[in-house]
């Protein structure tokens, strides 16, 4: 079973912050990071993995002060390579959106995690953001789901090119001859597609692991065929393991059309674990940090993931169904989440601040519970690891790496200590040949 | 006046295995180093051992696509780490040396580049310099969807409009709005959060960093443009420029002129540092140190030569006989890359009309060579430094590690033995080491005026 930590600095419960520990804020200090790295990577965590929108929020202040994802962030790439001198073995993922970068920029820079890793960089490739992050650069809002997913489609396999510009041993470093490097093991890139023109080589020589993890996280069709085609881990926010189990299985099934094997995709479920001593602790701590969610907060949390404004509704009364707008341009899995909770249960806004946990599997309990809810959706066949979301850190890893690994390791479910050094070793995944390597051997052949 | 004014200023140009066309084929090692961050960090610290102000990374975002005869044998910008990641890696390795890379205005969103430098600023606990270049080549044009690199004139319009972007998205937040209250459930104070609203000729913007105001306030500000332009944005916006001039008179004529020009925006001489190029071979003797030179020059391989002088000259001359005088006809009217670097070039031709040959065995990129025993070469910069032609020194070494490791044993305490260089960094962040200012930010309250001063 793989697991992977999302790394949010105070956890992801909005109010995870106020049960901070510390009395001052951690966020912006790199020392606070790595004893969190160096403790998941103690509980033998595969991947150490960073959010990221590229964009604070610029209204609503009096609500996103309160509740703070993403406001005040160490940006991913340079967090992750500052953690990678202090660890040894544990992937180092961040998300970077195909929408706001560009890819020469983004291929050196995971290219160069990867080199100064060791081979542990991984990538996760998202559209979109939010409207605030299009006008952080340029846009009034992003770009509709289809054109997103069409350029990050011609991105990534633009950087994964460029990844391939030198092959494995063009580096020769012959002093004696003078001579650097083979030109003959050096690939430019010509490509015009429709949003990327270029001739193109990377400076930088082929990486630890070829190329660096792809991560996808998603839920629409064209993100499940973006994921069977180009990545290596998903994440799925399925709430229960019958939707996890049919995402699973449905992403896993169009793999062979792209001529690729299911093992070469991790699906990790999204895990939301509160562990207590007891159940009853466990609920306590839970009840406890739903109820410091202000009002603000809450309204902002529902409005956020309904795509919809809901700021003038009585938070005591039942949402108007006519509030739900027809789709989503943002995360598809969230919304439809969301939209089912108002249309099913009815639910006054309030309780569906209280209630709604933004997807995920919710386990409250004990150490033995929260391995039995893993357990029992590994051998479903449901996913094949975990993206564990804590609500409150660095206190749940605490808690899961003291409780819930040696339980997992006990039930034979999760490996002792990692057995290789990189990324992909941890995850089982093949190296991947160069592109211009396969061309070659077809040509022999 | 404090002491970092009677003190030199000391930069490494930490280019993998040296400046020298040749220098790689000197390396110690036998393998490549390259994307070795080991291999840095050791140099950091080395750079650290000898109490420089500033370990610098140079780049340009392309490895060339053509005539890779040449460029696999020169492989400058062929193979190297990416500057902001390389840097954070070495932030965890050293204490004191301010990090500093570059980045092109041309080629990065301002966005994207203030969350960069900034959180490099926050990991290295306030040691981090944006080099603000608006050119590279037309190689690194083609990997940003461009045939050329646009003209000058504009690319400047962009960079000037870019650092400001910049520098505004810094200050997003007071350096008091994070108070964590979590008894009242307040993470910041709203009133001390400013988003930008901007909508110039180059970028439309709305938004706000989502990112604490760093250490040092804003990273330093880096630049080495020596066009009319350059000298402009310098005067407006650098806090560290980087000359790189051939003679005494040269180097004192343009202190003066950017120093110069600072007044009309609001700003003092002594909050921009001028770091004059210089290339020092320390060996036991002048002969030694020149023949050291001399055994490099002439491992410059002929396809190297040709590609070396024509990159700068912005003309390609493979075609002439090596051993006849360059023509004339074949010098372009202007620069559109580095205008420095073609002026000298031009007037090695038309001055003293040398054959490619020559030329290329002469050539030395801009940078004042100094080569002798450590205490020429402290003589050298003493005078420069007392003489008003430098604030203090970018070194780039022609073999690396080699020629810092010399450097840092021999010229460094006859440096410190002279009371030019520090024994001891006295300061924890960058501007603290420079002596620069730590930015107000652009909106705090204007300083309330002493009572009874009449509006």
């Amino acid at each position: 079973m793989a697991l992977a930590l999302l790394a949010q600095a105070h956890g992801l419960h909005p109010a995870g912050w106020m049960k901070a520990p510390a009395a001052t804020d951690g966020t912006n200090d790199i020392d606070y990071h790595i004893a969190m790295a160096q403790l998941a990577e103690k509980g033998k965590f595969d991947l150490f993995f960073v959010a990221d929108t590229p964009a604070a929020r610029t209204d609503n202040l009096e609500a996103w002060s309160r509740y703070i994802p993403y406001m005040n962030c160490l940006e991913p790439i340079t967090l992750l390579t500052a953690l990678a001198g202090h660890t040894s073995r544990i992937g180092l993922g961040g998300t970077a959106s195909t929408s706001f970068y560009e890819p020469y920029n983004l291929a050196r820079l995971y290219g160069s995690l990867d080199h100064i890793s060791r081979g542990r960089a991984a990538w996760n490739v998202v559209t979109s953001g939010n409207n605030y992050a299009a006008r952080n650069f340029g846009e009034d809002k992003l770009a509709p789901h289809a054109k997103r997913y069409a350029r990050a489609k011609e991105f990534v396999e633009i950087v994964k090119a460029l990844w391939d510009t030198y092959d494995d041993d063009a580096i020769v470093f012959d002093k004696a001859n003078g001579v650097y490097f083979d030109p003959a093991k050096f690939h430019v890139l010509d490509h015009d597609g429709e949003f990327f023109k270029m001739h193109s080589a990377l400076n930088l020589a082929r990486c630890p692991q070829g190329q660096p993890v792809i991560i996808q996280a998603g839920a629409s069709d064209a993100g499940k065929e973006l994921a069977a085609e180009t990545a290596e881990v998903v994440f799925n926010s399925d709430d229960t393991p019958e939707a996890a189990k049919a995402y699973y299985d449905d992403v896993k099934g169009r793999m062979a059309k792209f001529g690729r094997t299911p093992d070469e995709i991790k699906v990790l479920a999204g895990l939301t674990p509160t562990i207590g001593e007891s159940r009853w602790e466990a609920e306590d701590k839970h009840r406890t940090l739903q109820e410091m969610i202000h009002p603000l907060v809450g309204k902002i949390r529902v409005a956020s993931d309904l795509e919809a404004d809901v700021s003038d509704l009585d938070p005591d009364q039942p949402i108007p169904l006519d509030r739900i707008p027809k789709s989503a341009n943002l995360h598809t899995r969230y919304f439809q989440q969301i939209v089912a909770m108002i249309t099913e249960q009815k639910l006054t806004l309030r309780q569906l601040w209280l209630r709604y946990e933004r997807g995920n599997k919710r386990v409250v309990g004990t150490p033995i519970d929260v391995a039995d809810a893993m357990e029992e959706w590994f051998s479903l066949r449901a996913c094949d690891g975990f993206m564990v979301i804590f609500p409150t850190l660095p206190d749940g890893l605490e808690a899961f790496v003291a409780g819930v690994v040696p339980e997992l390791q006990r039930r034979g479910l999760y490996k002792l200590d990692y057995e290789g050094t990189t990324l992909r070793e941890h995850l089982g995944f093949r190296r991947p040949e160069s592109r211009y390597a396969r061309s070659d051997m077809k040509a022999a052949g | 006046m404090t002491k970092s004014n009677n003190r030199l200023a000391l930069a490494l140009l930490a280019h993998v295995t040296g400046a020298h066309p040749a220098g790689w084929m000197a390396s110690a090692r036998a393998t490549n180093p390259s994307n070795d961050v080991d291999y840095f960090a050791d140099m950091a610290a080395l750079a650290e051992a000898g109490r420089f102000d500033l370990f610098f990374l140079a780049d340009t975002p392309a490895a060339r696509t053509e005539n890779l005869d040449a460029w696999s044998r020169y492989p400058m910008y062929m193979n190297i780490l990416e500057p902001v990641t390389l840097l954070t890696a070495l932030a965890g390795r050293t204490r004191h040396i301010g990090l500093g890379g570059t980045a092109s205005t041309s080629f990065h969103e301002p966005y994207n580049l203030a969350r960069l430098f900034g959180s490099l600023d926050h990991i290295s606990k306030g040691r981090a310099a944006w080099n603000v270049v608006t050119s590279s080549n037309d190689y690194a044009a083609r990997n940003f969807g461009l045939h050329a690199m646009p003209p000058h004139a504009r690319r400047y319009d962009r960079a000037r409009e870019f650092v400001d972007v910049v520098k505004a998205l810094w200050d997003t937040y007071d350096d008091d709005a994070v108070i964590f209250d979590k008894e009242q459930g307040v993470y910041f104070d709203p009133s001390k959060f400013h988003p930008l609203d901007h909508d110039g000729e180059f970028i439309k913007l709305h938004g706000a960093l989502n990112l604490a105001r760093s250490p040092q306030g804003r990273p330093v500000i880096i630049q080495a443009g020596s066009s009319e332009a350059g000298k402009e944005l310098a005067a407006e916006t650098a806090e560290v420029v980087f000359t790189s001039h051939e003679t005494l008179a040269e180097a004192q004529a343009f202190y003066r002129d950017l120093k110069g020009r600072m007044a009309k925006f609001g700003r003092t001489p002594d909050q921009l540092k001028i770091l004059a190029g210089l290339s020092p071979t320390v060996a036991e003797s002048k002969a030694a140190a020149d023949a050291r030179h001399q055994a490099l020059q002439d491992m410059i391989h002929p396809v190297v030569g040709y590609q070396r002088i024509g990159m700068d000259l912005e003309a390609d001359l493979s075609d002439l006989d090596p051993d006849q005088p360059i023509p004339l006809d074949r010098i372009p009217k202007s620069a559109n890359l580095s205008t420095v670097y073609f002026e000298q070039i031009v007037r090695l031709i038309r001055d003293e009309r040398l054959t490619p040959r020559q030329l290329w065995q002469r050539y030395e990129r801009g940078n004042a060579p100094a080569r002798g025993t450590a205490s020429e070469i402290a003589d050298r910069m003493e005078e420069w430094f007392t003489q008003g032609a430098c604030d203090g020194f970018m070194l780039t070494f022609p073999v690396l590690p080699a020629g810092l490791a010399d450097f840092v044993a021999e010229v460094v305490p006859e440096l410190q033995g002279r009371g030019l260089l520090r024994r001891e960094y006295e300061g924890e962040t960058l501007r603290d080491h420079l002596g620069l200012n730590r930015p107000t930010s652009r909106y705090a309250a204007p300083e309330v005026r002493p009572a009874g001063v009449a509006r």
